[in-house]
């Protein structure tokens, strides 16, 4: 059967039925309460923001990658394709005068408008968060051990996080002396993570066929091994420091007590621009894409006018439910209510009672009779069904079975399967 | 464990691609030969190949429903796709041209508008876009080189082996806008989750590649 235009949703969207709404909103809010024990606190920005914003944090690119509108009055706005550089600018204005640091989170659907048919989503939820105005390994350590405690916290058992660094790659490369020309050149061959371009490119350039291979060689560098060869390679004052940060922050990723899911790998290559130090993915064997990704920004902010370093990260959640992810309960209600004629007053104050201790109730809207009404309960998954019948409760059980209590036994009444959160 | 999967392409870069991974040791080109399945095992059942349209192979590699491929750069550069391209296989060598109907090889710039066939229409976008020249793209899936002759485009974006298509069919080359070897692409997820098998095979790639190479003066 063909679909009318108006029974289908642009290509790349979803609608979510209860039971997956439950499971994201489950996983989103599992991470954000690790995050705000960490002490962020969750903010808030527009979905739209001027295409000026993204484009001045994210560099030109962003305009290709976003969804754009005009308004009424000609301004260019775009969906926000990521939320670091939305909070970058938050923190640079009303947030200005904050004390450093300055630790938020956030949760929301983030928008990207690529072509259809890749596979890839053009909506899905986002949840992240910026440690922002430090520029200490700790700040850095915190921001990836967060990172793991946050998949841990979204029910994940079977992951593990790379961790880079962006000074790394540039640093073997910014040692060859090219020419400014090839270093846009560099970059982009950078972002397509196209090491025979960056091979052939040391090549024409003379370079040693030893940092040759070593370059092609990185990809497979893992760990000890990345770490040692790294310390070999790394020829310059920065590069040198590089190695020495990566090493003392894994030390302290132990004694954080996640350095068993943190691995060395310095061929982690990010997708945005603004990355200036650290990067990190998470990912699992059970799924080709990542589940997190970030890292520390120095220079974003200051294109907002404040100048503050920054790390953080943001964690695909549609992803981590992928990888199988923990999620919430069905949404079936504890308690179907439904009540004789007269008994309408009494019936809604035991709902009441009954939501205030945090169980699911539906009352009956539909007149049915009472068979029908548990029937449907039931079919539903409820715990329990209730018929209000003047001074006292009817309960049926899933079985059919019935018992009568007192109204004051209902209202403590504890579903079945002792689902309540 | 499920086996290391390695997609190769149907089309041009088949029958090269199965010989690197025969020459690495993992496949039997005559074994596969005898069933042509898509989805063939290797020959130490840890190494498993599936034959992936050309179009789609970088797509398999990306979503990670295989671990490596084989693809042709020209299809890189077209798709953009987010994957590792780690060793350049040295097989399957061609060139992208602009090229157009000799009686037009000297006129072409003044054309306006610029209508191109092509099976690259983001390459050529590009090309053009660079220049900040007009054009008028039209994505075509083969045969390209007849466009100009029936009057749908003025000229075409194709790949190149020997030139001989181009001469049989009276174009002419007025500019080169890539080179394309065959590239071993690795998921950005597998490179590391499956750290050990996936390094295993680009080096076993690689030092295929580097014993059939042919020195430049041979």
């Amino acid at each position: 059967m063909l679909l009318e235009r108006w029974q289908q949703i642009p290509a790349g969207t979803r609608d979510l039925l209860p039971a997956e709404t439950g499971r994201v909103r489950a996983v989103t809010h599992g991470i954000v309460r690790q995050m705000m024990r960490w002490g962020y606190r969750e903010v808030t920005t527009p979905t739209l923001e001027y295409l000026d914003v993204l484009v001045r944090g994210e560099g030109p690119e962003a305009g290709d990658r976003v969804f754009k509108l005009v308004d009424r009055r000609g301004e260019v706005l775009a969906l926000r394709p990521e939320m670091t550089t939305p909070v970058a600018r938050l923190v640079a204005t009303r947030l200005r005068e904050e004390p450093l640091p300055v630790r938020l989170a956030y949760a929301g659907q983030v928008f990207r408008g690529w072509e259809t048919g890749s596979g890839r989503p053009r909506e899905f939820p986002q949840v992240g968060c910026e440690l922002i105005g430090s520029q200490t390994l700790e700040a850095d350590a915190e921001i990836v051990a967060l990172a793991v405690e946050s998949l841990a916290a979204a029910g994940l058992e079977q992951f593990s996080v790379s961790l880079g660094h962006v000074g790394f790659l540039r640093g073997i490369l910014a040692g060859l002396g090219l020419p400014e020309a090839d270093e846009a050149h560099v970059r982009a061959l950078l972002y397509q993570k196209d090491f025979v371009g960056l091979g052939a490119l040391l090549e024409r350039h003379h370079a040693s066929p030893k940092s040759v291979d070593a370059l092609l060689a990185l990809p497979a560098l893992r760990g000890p091994a990345a770490t040692a060869e790294a310390r070999r390679l790394a020829v310059t004052p920065e590069g040198q420091s590089v190695v020495r940060d990566l090493a003392e922050l894994q030390e302290m990723l132990d004694a954080y007590g996640v350095g068993g899911a943190v691995t060395v790998d310095l061929s982690i290559i990010r997708d945005f621009d603004y990355y200036t130090g650290i990067v990190f993915e998470g990912h699992t064997a059970a799924l080709g894409v990542p589940l997190l990704g970030g890292g520390r920004y120095d220079r974003l902010l200051e294109r907002f006018g404040a100048p503050y370093p920054a790390t953080g990260f943001a964690v695909r959640v549609e992803r981590v439910l992928a990888a199988g992810g923990a999620g919430g309960d069905s949404g079936a209600p504890d308690v179907v209510v439904t009540f004789v004629a007269g008994s309408r007053d009494v019936a809604l104050a035991c709902a009441r009672d009954l939501r205030a201790q945090n169980l699911v109730v539906t009352v009956e809207v539909l007149g049915r009779s009472w068979d029908d009404v548990a029937r449907d309960a039931w079919a539903r998954g409820a715990g329990r069904a209730v018929l209000v019948r003047h001074g006292t409760a009817v309960v049926r059980e899933a079985d059919g079975r019935e018992r009568e209590v007192a109204l004051a036994d209902l209202r403590t009444l504890r579903p079945v399967g002792g689902g309540a959160p | 464990m499920t086996p290391v999967t390695v997609a190769v392409p149907s089309g041009r870069l088949l029958d090269g691609a199965m010989k690197a991974l025969e020459a690495a040791g993992y496949l039997s080109i005559d074994a596969w030969r005898s069933t042509r399945r898509l989805l063939l095992p290797g020959v130490d059942g840890n190494v498993r190949c599936l034959v992936a349209k050309p179009a789609d192979l970088l797509i398999y590699v990306e979503h990670g429903a295989a671990d490596l491929g084989v693809a042709g750069k020209d299809m890189l550069l077209e798709q953009s796709c987010d994957v590792y391209e780690l060793v350049d296989l040295a097989f399957g060598a061609c060139r992208g041209v602009l090229a157009f109907p000799a009686n037009a090889a000297d006129s072409w710039e003044k054309k306006s508008p610029l209508r191109i066939a092509t099976k690259y229409p983001r390459i050529t976008e590009r090309y053009f876009r660079s220049r900040g020249r007009p054009v008028e793209i039209i994505g075509l899936n083969g045969t390209v080189e007849l466009a100009p002759q029936v009057g749908l485009a003025d000229g075409i974006v194709d790949l190149v082996m020997t030139g001989r298509t181009l001469r049989e069919n009276h174009l002419v080359e007025v500019a080169e806008l890539f080179q394309s070897t065959a590239r071993l692409v690795v998921n950005r997820v597998s490179l590391r989750s499956r750290a050990d098998a996936v390094a295993g095979v680009v080096e076993r790639m690689r030092a295929a590649v580097a014993r059939s190479a042919v020195p430049p003066s041979a």
